[in-house]
């Protein structure tokens, strides 16, 4: 007791100094994203205030630099450049077409593999091997597969009394082989999601429609396209964000040619900016292009955030 | 916790703006370097002390060639060679962006022709003038005069030595030539004898003759599959360029007018006939470079090529190994008109050896490496080398089979200078050739079009007519 009433005086002396030291909730959870906040700072907010800077000046790095202001100049010059829009004409033509074969194609090679009684593990293995390559690797083997004279795909077709197209060499073909390449390579992936959707989608109501004796179709249509919404609606937001991006397939098969019918954005935006060496120009693309996709991704991105906002706040 | 949270995006908003306004890079004009003492010679030097030096070259044949003579040069200087192997498509990108950041990663450098005035304009690259003075044993002369003033020389001063060309001449199937069933028909059709052709009418009448469909006789012999009459590196590489040039230079013209715009005509009418061509040459011209032109000859595709890279002659008479019968010959191009070019070393402004990569350079283009290279399949820039009966015997045939040659594409091409290589604006010019010419070859446009796409392309990057500084 006694020694109580000695401290007693001694810790209502300490008790306002802890309370001085004492952190806020709110502080402490800055103090805990900080790292990650000065990284992305660093990495991302850096090179992109860098950039919008750079495209209000006139950057030409092998003549003269990094110069003056120039006002909208080079917004001015690259929304009047017809090879640009020339270039994003192309890019949404192949993320259309690739997607939407991605998409089609995967949804069925994913029921396909649902629906299958053995094999299923060597199946999703295989599956996975174009996506465990480098598309810059497995680009340059399918250049030679679709090469006129030494291709396998032209001696099939020439077995079979075909006619043997010039894959990479002719302006009415180029962009279909480099949609065939990365339907080939992105499929899997596709399918794979939505093979984990299907796998993960609840029996009870598919036990249902069958006791009711509902048809294969209307289950489809009532019961597995709608729920399995959320992951094909996920799967085409990630494809067309990375099929705007297309730069790899295009360097290795075609290098933007023949002509310029395969120069996606991203191909044109690297001549600008590392051939040209014009950074102006190349930022200005890079921060309109920027602009779209992040516009295009909020807008496609709501109606999935609400559907799984709806569904929490239903639980 | 808002409100803190929108300070702190404002905080580092902030920082981002200053930090972007502090780093504002620009282009001071580059300041030589220092001299330094010469590494120690080797005998008395070790592993810890020797200087380290760094070459970006082209990955592949011109590399692998350079491994043993960079271990002659490092026998005898106190050095440590890193040659770093890029690809011949990014290796411009990549040394641009090392020398305008000045980071001297690479004390040597190897530039086109097209690239000279560019880096020489831009500060990237040191004079070389006062080392060839105190050093009598580089021969500058001996470099072929031609090629002396095309890849090295920029408003009167020199930025290095060539240690390479790949001036164009003309592969041909000799065999073919000489089968006396090809010469009758050839004659009958044509009224004339068949031969290695030196007018463009007649390269095209035999690029036409030849180009023969599956079960066709060739030879007396029917073929297994298609044959054509000429290669072309028709894909959007450069190459293109380099191969219309030839055509251009025949015309009396130049890819740059001396006042520094586009020569819209006779670029035109080149480009024409280059398409006229495209029917004899294989499908896969359109998507090609050498390699594919050099993979069709060896396949045994193609009867002949246009103004062709001499320095592939070891590849093209590899043919007479891989197709029965075959004999290939080399000559100068149709109207003794082809393209000029070779590879400079050039030392960075921004290297802390500059004397050290100046000896490696004059050593690699030096008359003892020089020497060996050519044997080893290079070509040489040297005449002495070019014309030693040595080292263009008939033993070594398959090495050096067209120097003879390369020495007659040098006499006849001695007063051409192309407005291109003498721009600093060439190396981006040459950039923006190949798209925009393949444009018209993949029938994407007509010629005409291409042309004034051109001309205006160039325009915008030169921001006016070209300044030129021969």
């Amino acid at each position: 007791m006694p020694s109580t009433s000695m401290s007693a005086p001694q810790d209502s002396r300490a008790e306002p100094k802890k309370q001085r030291r004492a952190m806020s909730d709110t502080w402490f959870s800055v103090l805990l994203i900080l790292p990650a906040m000065i990284i992305i700072a660093f990495f991302a907010l850096y090179p992109l205030f860098y950039a919008i800077n750079v495209s209000f000046r006139l950057a030409d790095l092998t003549h003269g630099g990094i110069q003056g202001f120039v006002g909208l100049e080079n917004y001015r010059t690259v929304l009047f450049d017809k090879f640009f829009w020339q270039s994003v004409g192309t890019t949404l033509f192949f993320t259309v077409f690739a997607v939407a074969i991605e998409v089609i194609l995967g949804i069925f090679v994913a029921f396909l593999i649902n629906g299958a009684t053995v094999a299923k593990g060597l199946i999703r293995s295989l599956l996975i091997l174009p996506l465990a390559t480098a598309p810059a690797v497995t680009g340059l083997f399918w250049r030679y597969l679709y090469d006129t004279q030494f291709g396998l795909y032209n001696y099939f077709l020439k077995l079979a009394g075909l006619p043997q197209p010039n894959w990479l060499g002719d302006i009415d073909v180029a962009l279909w082989a480099v949609i065939i390449f990365d339907v080939w390579l992105w499929m899997p992936f596709v399918a794979l999601i939505v093979l984990a959707g299907l796998q993960a989608l609840p029996k009870e109501p598919f036990e249902a429609a069958e006791l009711d004796g509902a048809p294969y179709f209307r289950v489809l249509r009532k019961l597995t396209f709608p729920m399995l919404k959320p992951v094909l609606f996920l799967v085409i937001v990630l494809r067309t964000i990375d099929a705007l991006r297309l730069y790899d397939a295009v360097a290795v098969l075609t290098r933007g040619g023949p002509g310029s019918t395969t120069e996606t954005m991203t191909y044109y935006l690297y001549r600008q900016g590392l051939v040209f060496f014009r950074m102006d120009y190349a930022s200005t693309m890079a921060l309109l292009f920027l602009y779209a996709v992040v516009v295009a991704a909020l807008f496609a991105l709501r109606p999935l955030l609400n559907m799984f906002s709806a569904r929490a706040g239903a639980r | 916790m808002k409100r803190n949270f929108k300070l702190l995006v404002f905080i580092l908003l902030l920082a981002s703006m200053l930090l972007t306004s502090c780093a504002q890079p620009t282009q001071a004009p580059v300041e030589e370097p220092a001299a330094e003492e010469p590494a120690a010679a080797t005998g008395e030097c070790k592993d810890e002390d020797r200087v380290p030096i760094a070459w970006s070259t082209i990955e592949g044949f011109y590399t692998i060639a350079m491994t043993e003579l960079v271990a002659d040069f490092e026998a005898t200087h106190c050095v440590k060679v890193q040659v770093v192997g890029i690809d011949n498509s990014q290796l411009y990108d990549k040394q641009v962006i090392e020398m305008v950041g000045k980071t001297g990663a690479y004390d040597v450098v190897n530039l086109e022709t097209a690239e000279k005035a560019e880096f020489a304009e831009n500060g990237f690259i040191l004079p070389f003038d006062d080392y060839i003075k105190a050093h009598p044993e580089v021969d500058y002369a001996d470099v072929a005069p031609i090629l002396a003033d095309m890849t090295t020389q920029y408003k009167g001063k020199i930025w290095g030595l060539p240690y390479y060309t790949y001036t164009a001449g003309y592969f041909g199937r000799c065999d073919l030539f000489e089968d006396p069933t090809e010469q009758a028909a050839f004659k009958e059709k044509y009224g004339y004898d068949l031969a290695i052709p030196t007018t463009w009418q007649q390269h095209r009448d035999i690029s036409e003759f030849f180009t023969r469909k599956t079960g066709d006789m060739l030879k007396g012999e029917p073929l297994t599959k298609d044959f054509y009459g000429t290669g072309l590196q028709a894909g959007r590489f450069q190459e293109i360029q380099d191969e219309l040039s030839a055509f251009l230079w025949s015309y009396g013209g130049d890819w740059l007018k001396d006042d520094g715009t586009v020569d819209v005509e006779n670029i035109t009418k080149a480009l024409k006939w280059y398409i006229d061509l495209l029917p004899f040459a294989p499908p896969n011209a359109l998507t090609v470079n050498y390699n594919g032109v050099m993979d069709s000859m060896q396949d045994g595709q193609i009867a002949q090529t246009v103004g062709f890279f001499l320095d592939q002659w070891p590849n093209a008479v590899n043919t007479e190994k891989t197709v029965p019968g075959a004999k290939m010959c080399n000559a100068e191009a149709p109207e003794n008109k082809a393209y000029i070019g070779g590879f400079l070393m050039a030392v960075s402004a921004a290297s802390k050896h500059p004397n050290e990569a100046m000896d490696f350079v004059a050593y690699i283009s030096g008359k003892e490496a020089q020497s060996k290279f050519s044997l080893m399949g290079g070509t040489t820039t040297r005449m002495s080398i070019l014309t030693d009966p040595e080292i263009t015997s008939e033993a070594n045939r398959t090495k050096t089979g067209h120097f003879a040659t390369l020495v007659k594409v040098f006499e006849s091409m001695k007063d051409t200078r192309s407005n291109l290589f003498y721009t600093p604006f060439g190396a981006k010019i040459y950039n923006t050739l190949g798209p925009t010419l393949q444009a018209a070859a993949a029938g994407e446009k007509t010629a005409e079009q291409a042309v004034l796409d051109l001309a205006v392309e160039v325009e915008k990057i030169c921001d006016g007519p070209c300044p030129i500084n021969k």
